[in-house]
């Protein structure tokens, strides 16, 4: 029986890869099989993650294969070992099932685009390479697979080659991406110099032995950096909103949503595993202090973009700023602190890919029918999708943290540890992160689907069938994480913490009387209530009332000479053509039913800290040298730090 | 030895600073090369033991041998191939950018910005 499990992670990774060769020397004729064979692959993914929950989760193993059968020599590690532990096993089931959601969503989403053969290849290299990243036990075997990883997501980004933003976006990604590798893979090499061993147990164990020295600790900060590029660390978040940006929506949600969570495992597996620092409270304070950072500027960056997909990638830049901040408490030495931050870090990390690929796919399906994501000429779209509506307020609601969707149990988990730990300052800077994000996600709620009707709208449609499917199984993932916490962490969280920190008896206590149950019954009894006013009450709520009817309009009289002095001051605020926006707040109401613009609806926020806003504006220039100067610079400070505070 | 790891940390600062000075995105993915080649060079590096040879049994092979670590080596031919990949895709997206843009100046490809 145990050889019939040890077989199935490789059977995990390697059929995507497989299937993919396949499909790609497949006739170009035979497209419906090339798609079928793309979600059968995928879906076969799943299911062997699926036959693995039994002995992983429930009997609290840990798997192994050694390729070729190279196993220990002498008690040293030859081979390549693929193995499978708590944690690998839950950021494998995020891609997989993100992947077969993914896969199925673009069978209609990309059926418009030219060379969709060779899109379903390189999409199932992609799948393939996560999963064969988590479900590893070497760190050489790791970098390899995050190089397919970034060559296949590159590739993707670039899909559409007729769209300027594709090519620009994949530039500046293969770029920061590669330097990202860079490190990660002179990390390995200078642990290979200490250690002669690329197993992470062997390492760790040896590692755990020494001291620091100056070649380990030059190591571990290009791990560090190089995981901090791939799961968009500040400042080395400046490839994904441009890469989420320009991709496919169907490639953005796994982009944004999951690949993010393997540089996320790639940073716990390096601390937690590789150096054992658990309990090292330098490095602890290292990692809550960039999570912070990373949290603040990416929603301030978000608060100011005015495109949808943009948007939502600098809000994934902020939402992993929640899950580093959950690590870096976790690994504070307390142990009650640690692990109710590490359960609600990776509560937000599964939390993360649900609402964040449900956000994306919406994106995907107003790009999909109006063809653009520009908040400022979208309008309107809810009475034509209202589907489409919904699906997004649920997404909005759950990462903007509100009770009773996911995203509230796993900030409160935050919170609570943040409020025990050092510095409970961290916990009022986050509560007003989760206030900006509500912010601008109402922001892009209005632009997109409320006001007047877009003139390109009036004959869309909903979108198609296989495109709401996806949509509708994560939005039930996002309500029901939020309503069965305590399923969640004592069946899911606690055995990935006890497979990272090696220790049995985690237990959690959540602060507060919060009963998702009682909330839900509460906001169902409201809406019914709701409804029911509405429907007995006013019956001419929604109806349109046209312009020559509305007669109770109240008009301010003016004098010639105030209205004189009006256009002069309108004239000289064109003048001043740069700063108009910000001088005189005209918020689009020139006249009644006018739009309101996405810039204007913050207005208010944005004249007082202007110089802040103008600020990360300029710094984010576009300029892939800058963004190359951005990641050295972090790794020299993180290098200064960790010689100062770990060899000194 | 040192000069092997003077030599490599040389080619990766060299590498870091084309990336961070040079606009000419041609010069960026020749930078990409150079810091390739220094990574390359430290493995290497790290695998070589002082008049060593390479590490293949033979019939007429005593057991006494000083072998060079053959991993290191494994390693560095799989770097060799993802770096040929990273040039071969880069070049690729810049004939795009050309395309779109009409120059390969980074500093004029910046649509997407803040």
């Amino acid at each position: 029986m145990t050889n019939y499990y040890n077989i199935i992670p490789v059977i995990t990774i390697l059929t995507p890869i497989f299937v993919a060769l396949v499909i790609s020397i497949i006739s170009n004729k035979m497209l419906k099989l090339k798609k079928a064979l793309a979600v059968l692959a995928t879906v076969i993914s799943l299911i062997g993650l699926i036959i693995l929950i039994n002995p992983i989760f429930i009997q609290g193993q840990t798997i192994s294969y050694w390729m070729g059968g190279w196993e220990f020599i002498k008690e040293v590690p030859i081979g390549i070992e693929i193995k499978v532990d708590a944690l690998s096993l839950l950021i494998g089931f995020i891609i997989s099932i993100s992947s077969v959601l993914s896969s199925i969503y673009s069978l209609k989403y990309m059926s418009k685009d030219k060379g969709i053969d060779k899109y379903y290849s390189i999409f199932l290299l992609l799948v393939s390479s996560m999963l064969g990243f988590v479900l590893t036990g070497d760190l050489f075997n790791m970098y390899v697979m995050l190089e397919i990883m970034t060559f296949a997501a590159i590739s993707l980004t670039a899909f559409r080659k007729d769209v300027y933003k594709s090519i620009e976006g994949a530039f500046k990604y293969l770029i920061i991406g590669s330097i990202g590798s860079s490190f990660i893979l002179i990390g390995t090499a200078l642990l290979y110099q200490q250690t002669a061993s690329l197993n992470i147990d062997k390492i760790s164990s040896i590692l755990w032995q020494r001291e620091f020295n100056g070649v380990t600790i030059l190591s571990l900060a290009m791990l560090l950096v190089g995981y901090a590029v791939k799961s968009f660390m500040v400042p080395c978040h400046t490839w994904p909103p441009d890469a989420h940006m320009a991709a496919p929506s169907s490639i953005s949600m796994i982009l944004s949503g999951v690949m993010s969570k393997t540089g996320v495992y790639g940073l716990i597996r390096v601390l937690f595993l590789v150096f054992g620092l658990l309990g090292n409270s330098s490095v602890a304070y290292l990692i809550l202090i960039w999570g912070t950072l990373t949290m603040v500027v990416g929603v301030v960056m978000a608060l100011i973009q005015n495109d949808f997909k943009r948007l939502l990638a600098f809000h994934s830049v902020s939402q992993i700023g929640y899950i580093i901040v959950g690590v870096g408490l976790g690994l504070f030495i307390n142990n009650p602190l640690s692990d109710l931050s590490l359960t609600g870090a990776f509560y937000h990390l599964i939390n993360h890919a649900a609402f964040k690929c449900l956000l994306f796919l919406c994106a995907g399906a107003v790009l999909y029918r109006v063809r653009t994501t520009n908040l400022n000429k979208l309008s309107g779209l809810g009475k034509k999708m209202p589907f489409t509506m919904v699906m997004f307020f649920i997404g909005a609601f759950s990462i903007s943290g509100l009770p009773p969707f996911n995203g509230f149990i796993s900030k409160w988990l935050i919170y609570q540890g943040e409020m025990e730990s050092p510095i409970p300052i961290v916990t009022v800077i986050a509560l007003v992160v989760s206030t900006l994000t509500l912010a601008s996600m109402i922001k892009v709620g209005h632009s997109v689907f409320f006001g007047p009707e877009m003139n390109e709208a009036k004959d869309i449609k909903e979108v198609p069938l296989s495109m709401k499917i996806p949509m509708v199984i994560l939005s039930a993932i996002c309500i029901i994480l939020g309503v069965i916490p305590n399923f969640v962490v004592t069946k899911i969280i606690y055995p990935v913490i006890e497979s990272i920190k090696h220790m049995h008896g985690v237990e959690i206590h959540f602060a507060g009387i919060y009963d998702p149950q009682i909330i839900v019954i509460l906001v169902l009894i409201v809406a019914g209530l709701f409804a029911i006013l509405l429907s007995v009450k006013n019956r001419h709520i929604g109806e349109v009332v046209s312009k020559e009817d509305n007669r109770l309009v109240e008009f301010e009289v003016y004098t010639d000479r105030e209205v004189q002095k009006i256009s002069e001051e309108r004239e000289y605020a064109m003048r001043v053509e740069e700063n108009y926006r910000n001088k005189f707040f005209i918020g689009g109401e020139d006249y009644d039913g006018e739009k309101l613009m996405a810039d204007d609806l913050y207005w208010g926020i944005k004249k007082p800290l202007k110089k802040v806003f103008d600020f990360l504006h300029k710094s984010h220039s576009g300029v892939a040298n800058d963004y190359v100067l951005w990641v050295v610079g972090t790794l020299a400070i993180i290098l200064v730090y960790l010689s100062v505070t770990l060899l000194l | 030895m040192i000069i092997g790891y003077i030599g490599a940390f040389g080619l990766i600062i060299i590498g870091l600073a084309i990336l961070i000075y040079k606009k000419n995105m041609i010069k960026m993915i020749l930078g990409l090369g150079v810091l390739d080649s220094g990574i390359n060079l430290l493995i290497i590096t790290i695998g070589y033991k002082v008049s060593g040879i390479a590490p293949i049994f033979t019939m007429d092979s005593k057991g006494v041998e000083v072998f060079v670590d053959p991993i290191p080596q494994a390693l560095t031919l799989t770097s060799i191939v993802i770096g040929a990949s990273v040039t071969a895709l880069a070049a690729a997206l810049v004939i795009k950018v050309k395309e779109h843009y009409g120059t390969i100046e980074s500093d004029k490809v910046r649509r997407l910005n803040g």
